[in-house]
């Protein structure tokens, strides 16, 4: 989107945050935004919204807001899980197996530990798993897609070794603390998400580890040349974002009150899909937070809405194939179109 | 080295190695990638020093995913010594025939550096558009429009990578969501349960060939290798095909029409993927919306055994066929074994860390 725009990114080793006043804005506002190419999936999501109130304006009561919200959240978390991934230049083909497995470990140590020890547990699978990845693509130098294509297997194996068929011990008190009405006015679960969403900002974009992970991305050659160490960048990322999946597996465990085997399974298309259509570079190096939650939004509910308005939901597959063709597709198109107007006026 | 017993493969896989390139015209002037693009069939890119070396860098890649069956099909024998038979043999080749027959597609599109993830659905779509053509159509026009339709697919995934510059990732598994939705929104599931004969005459029905009792895929699908390894291999397309996926840049600069090789392979990738529809169809007898679903994951497997580059430039429907009948024999020993699926899968995710760990590095580096 901003060719013309320099390619500055993000390879500052000293936190740039220091310089005060106007210089804070720029780099925290629409500009980093726009360079992180999320304001056609904002754009994307305002829109979406705003049709969705129009047909349904009960989306906002108590009991359909936490719906929803129960629906998008896992898919929001594990699709931030892929974003860390893909900003390292890679692609996470294992991330639903990796969620499944902490979904289960999650529910069945549910059933005779006590509940932080289970969280714990699960969160430690997460990062192993992510580690796991992370240290054949980083040090052993082997492409990610084929490193998690084999890691799916093995995971996904792993998991239904732990658990062959729904089940576990996930309580009524779990579902009301992630998914329920702990708190007034808003779902938790959005609460959640937000406090995860936050904290994994502060990490990328106010550590230098998050802005390693960015440079890594971006460009691989410089940030060696400057002394980072661009292999433990790219492991600890994979690990990071094998925990953030493991909080999309227990929060889907909690809101369904089951652990299952298979249900990572289709959170692996469609987190890359959230990414692709968070306007994140599959090269690496580019792609928004508050972009990825609205994209996986935006997809999460697209089915609901064609409920709402009466329309066979079957058309959610379609449409949302289509809104990302569109939403990627049309940046390309306007800067080819752009291309040719500025060669036809000179 | 050759293989006894594998004597079809063979000897489609040792020209495909030692008899490169050569006539694809136009590319002469790009000495860096016609070097690629010759390691594309077997010899490595590299000088060897060593003879030894050198003898074994020269053995085409394709050969070792099928002496690595044999191998496999050893052990099996092993520990069942009732396991070497021709029949064992006939039946892990014939479940492996139907996953080389839904990788084929995957194939091609792994040579040119791109990755089709919509295999599954367009499985889906064209064994259900198959069977609900039948009746308007009759078989053969039914056959044809759903290989028509899986070339489609193929054409406006291909127009989407190459004119839109959309990852190849992204725009299959928008295209596999979108077919999914295309399936369930447009095809009468009740009323699809006869499978026509002409169908299962060319899968399931058994056939005798040199006097041994076989399903009718089989051959079928060892026919089409050789007939896609022949085109891949001493067709200017099928070599251009290779250029493209090494270096697409230096390909361009060579005066290749780049994106029109790129929207033709994906639009056979997606003839494949629809003949294995209907092929899945005939074996099975059976079609339900989510039929593809297993070959997401496998179809990769199969062609990344078979000893293909995940990057691109190199591959062959030989490989591809090694890999599933690795695969093949794998899940015919857990079976036998008793071991479960969890750990087939698990040995899967096993063999393509070894076979990644033997090939990917070279140019992940």
């Amino acid at each position: 989107m901003s060719v013309t725009a320099p390619p500055a990114p993000p390879v500052a080793p000293k936190p740039a945050a220091a310089a005060s006043g106007p210089r804070f804005w720029n780099s925290t506002g629409v500009v980093r935004l726009r360079r992180e190419g999320a304001i056609a999936p904002i754009a994307a999501f305002v829109v979406f919204f705003v049709v969705y109130v129009i047909i349904n304006p009960e989306l906002l009561t108590r009991f359909q807001l936490q719906t929803a919200s129960n629906l998008v959240v896992p898919l929001a978390l594990v699709a931030l899980g892929q974003l860390i991934v893909v900003l390292v230049g890679g692609i996470d083909i294992s991330i639903g197996a990796i969620m499944s497995l902490c979904n289960v470990v999650f529910a069945t140590q549910l059933e005779h530990l006590p509940v932080p020890v289970a969280i714990l547990l699960s969160v430690g699978v997460g990062l192993a798993c992510g580690l796991f990845n992370g240290v054949l693509v980083a040090y052993a130098g082997l492409p990610a897609i084929a490193v998690t294509l084999a890691s799916a297997f093995i995971f996904g194996s792993i998991a239904r070794e732990v658990l062959d068929r729904p089940g576990g011990g996930v309580t009524k008190e779990i579902y009301l603390a992630t998914s329920g009405e702990l708190v007034p006015f808003v779902p938790v679960s959005l609460v959640w998400l937000a406090v995860i969403a936050v904290l994994l900002w502060l990490l990328l974009q106010r550590t230098a580890l998050g802005r390693h992970i960015y440079g890594v991305g971006s460009n691989m050659e410089s940030v060696r040349a400057a002394g980072i160490n661009a292999r433990l960048t790219k492991l600890l990322a994979f690990g990071l974002a094998g925990v953030v999946t493991s909080f999309g597996a227990m929060m889907l465990a909690s809101s369904t009150v089951t652990g299952d085997p298979r249900s990572g399974d289709p959170y692996l298309l469609s987190s890359i899909a959230a990414v692709a259509l968070a306007g994140a570079a599959f090269t690496g190096g580019k792609g928004s937070i508050i972009g990825t939650i609205l994209a996986a939004c935006t997809l999460g509910l697209i089915g609901n809405l064609l409920f709402f308005a009466g329309v066979n939901s079957y058309w959610q597959y379609v449409i949302s194939a289509l809104i990302i063709v569109a939403v990627v597709g049309i940046p390309v198109v306007w800067r080819r179109v752009a291309f040719f107007a500025k060669g036809a006026r000179s | 080295m050759t293989t006894p017993g594998t004597s079809a493969p063979d000897t489609v896989g040792t020209p495909a190695s030692t008899g490169p390139l050569g006539t694809a015209p136009g590319v002469d002037t790009s000495p860096a990638g016609i070097d690629r693009a010759e390691g594309v069939g077997g010899s490595a890119p590299e000088s060897p020093r060593g003879s030894h070396a050198s003898f074994l860098s020269r053995v085409p890649r394709s050969v070792w995913p099928l002496l690595a069956f044999l191998v496999l099909f050893g052990i099996g024998g092993i520990i069942r010594p009732n396991l070497i038979t021709i029949d064992s043999l006939i039946g892990t080749a014939t479940f492996a025939i139907i996953l080389a027959i839904a990788s084929f597609g995957q194939t091609i599109a792994v040579i040119q550096a791109g990755i089709d993830l919509s295999v599954p659905n367009t499985i889906g779509f064209s064994a259900l558009a198959f069977l609900t053509l039948v009746g308007p159509l009759g078989p053969v026009g039914a056959f044809v429009a759903a290989l028509a339709a899986g070339a489609v697919i193929g054409f406006f995934n291909g127009v989407v990578i190459s004119k839109l510059g959309l990852t190849p990732i992204v725009t299959t598994i928008a295209m596999n969501g979108l077919l999914f939705g295309v399936i369930l929104l447009a095809f009468n599931f009740s009323e699809l349960t006869v499978t026509p004969d002409f169908v299962i005459a060319i899968t399931s029905a058994k056939i005798s060939v040199f006097g041994i009792s076989m399903a009718a895929v089989l051959p079928l699908g060892l026919a089409l290798m050789v007939v896609l390894q022949l085109v891949l291999s001493f067709t200017g397309w099928g070599r251009s095909l290779f250029v493209v996926g090494s270096a697409a840049e230096t390909a361009r600069l060579a005066g290749l029409p780049v994106d029109r090789i790129r929207i033709t392979g994906y639009m056979l990738s997606g003839l494949l993927a629809a003949f294995a529809g209907i092929v899945i169809v005939g074996y099975y007898q059976q079609a339900s919306a989510t039929m593809g679903a297993s070959y997401l994951l496998a179809s990769v497997a199969a062609v990344v055994v078979g000893g293909a580059s995940i990057f691109g430039g190199r591959g062959s429907v030989v490989g591809t066929v090694g890999g599933a009948l690795v695969l093949g024999q794998v899940s015919t020993l857990v079976t036998v074994l008793n071991l479960g699926a969890n750990i087939q899968q698990l040995i899967y995710g096993a063999i393509i860390l070894i076979v990644i760990s033997l090939y990917g590095r070279r140019r992940a580096a």
